[in-house]
């Protein structure tokens, strides 16, 4: 085990050291708006940290029960990830063969809801109001 | 001057030269375009065109945004009807290079270019699917054939306090359906974060509408607008995800589209928004 800083603690130092002290030196806008990118890019992977597994394992378990396929859902995240991977594929397969499962829409909206909660939680604040 | 970036380009993008004479066409036809000055075959080894120096304000963000430009705002969704109009009515021979059906409707070529791309994405997109198979299952009859911009949004025009200054960004044109025009500013990546109106952020859509048929005499309805609009959106989540994979494969390294390939998901569920409609 790694001392601390945490995973966690040490992507936050990150962050508050571009937030705090490279940010307000940029006087370049482009610059300073890649600066401003680089810091949401790392608010997204501290909300990913928080969340990725169970929502990696969820979107599994959905994606096989809207397909009837009866799946082993793997421990290994990138076992895991290959799964999902494959069965949204098959998914992509039978929608484009016209043979679209009951549920698809709500399912893949639910996807989509759960990626931006990582990727974009402001985003998919607007559709609530 | 606006000179070759000698990157890879995209099929069905025109060349520097090309570019520069629908510019021409479209300056001929009276549309707000930077008047065109001159091609040139060789810039330091690439070639360029010329063109008048425009000023105003072109990041969406800040059209829909900044208080000194309600004024704009306030008068940008009528002009930009007024300019497609004149666009709308370039007469096609004189860009006959610009690639795109010869006849009409031009639904069926736009979904064949949306399903080729989307097969070149490395990652299955059923929600994409999804929008592709309802599109088809509802293709609209078309209005026409007519020169298309094909980018025509806010980000793409310069502003200043009294409205639209200039379009820009030619190099997607092609011959298409008018309405593949008209709903494209709806498309809600290019109200920037805006919520005063589908058009733009900033505009209702039926004066909109209406204005466009009442100066071109077509009929395009607002069922016609939805279908177009879901279809740009579909367009626009595919481009997302290219964006993103620009990074990746090293074409072109930048934290800005890295994220962008994250940001697809906002497109995405956009798109299974306007789906749940007419489900």
């Amino acid at each position: 085990m790694q001392d601390r800083p945490s995973f966690a603690e040490l992507l936050d130092a990150v962050r508050e050291f571009l937030e705090t002290e490279v940010a307000p030196q940029q006087s370049d806008h482009r610059a300073r708006f890649r600066t401003l990118v680089a810091i949401n890019a790392l608010t997204i992977l501290q909300r990913e940290l928080d969340r990725e597994a169970q929502l990696v394992h969820d979107e599994a378990a959905r994606v096989a029960a809207l397909l009837g396929r009866e799946v082993d859902i793997p421990d290994d995240p990138e076992d895991l990830r290959a799964l999902v991977g494959e069965l949204n594929a098959e998914l992509a397969r039978r929608i484009r063969a016209g043979d679209v499962p009951e549920g698809t829409l709500e399912h893949l909206r639910r996807v989509a809801a759960a990626k931006l909660a990582v990727a974009s939680p402001r985003y998919l604040a607007r559709y609530e109001t | 001057m606006r000179r070759a970036t000698g990157g890879a380009i995209y099929s069905g993008m025109l060349s520097i030269e090309e570019e520069y004479r629908v510019l021409c066409a479209a300056f001929d036809a009276g549309v707000r375009v930077p008047r065109p000055y001159g091609y040139l075959p060789d810039v330091a080894g690439r070639d360029a065109f010329v063109m008048e120096r425009v000023s105003g304000e072109t990041i969406g963000r800040r059209i829909v945004r900044n208080p000194q430009l309600a004024s704009a705002r306030a008068v940008l969704p009528q002009q930009m009807v007024e300019e497609l109009a004149r666009i709308h009515a370039v007469a096609l021979q004189e860009v006959d290079f610009v690639p795109g059906p010869r006849t009409p409707p031009a639904v069926g070529a736009y979904l064949d270019g949306l399903r080729e791309q989307l097969d070149t994405l490395p990652d299955a997109h059923p929600a994409l699917e999804l929008a592709l198979r309802w599109l088809r299952e509802h293709e609209p009859p078309g209005h026409g054939l007519v020169l298309v911009h094909a980018d025509f949004r806010l980000g793409n025009f310069v502003v200043d306090e009294h409205g639209l200054v200039a379009i820009l960004d030619w190099e997607m044109a092609h011959r298409g359906d008018p309405a593949e025009d008209l709903a494209w500013p709806l498309v809600r990546a290019w109200r920037f974060g805006s919520d005063d109106g589908p058009v733009g952020g900033i505009g209702p859509v039926e004066p909109y509408l209406e204005r466009y048929n009442e100066l071109t005499g077509r009929r395009i309805s607002p069922q016609d607008l939805f279908y177009w609009e879901l279809a740009g959106n579909v367009r626009w989540a595919i481009g997302s995800a290219r964006q993103g994979l620009r990074h990746i494969s090293g074409e072109e390294r930048s934290v800005e589209l890295a994220v962008l390939g994250r940001l697809a998901a906002e497109v995405e569920y956009e798109v299974l928004h306007l789906l749940e409609q007419v489900a």
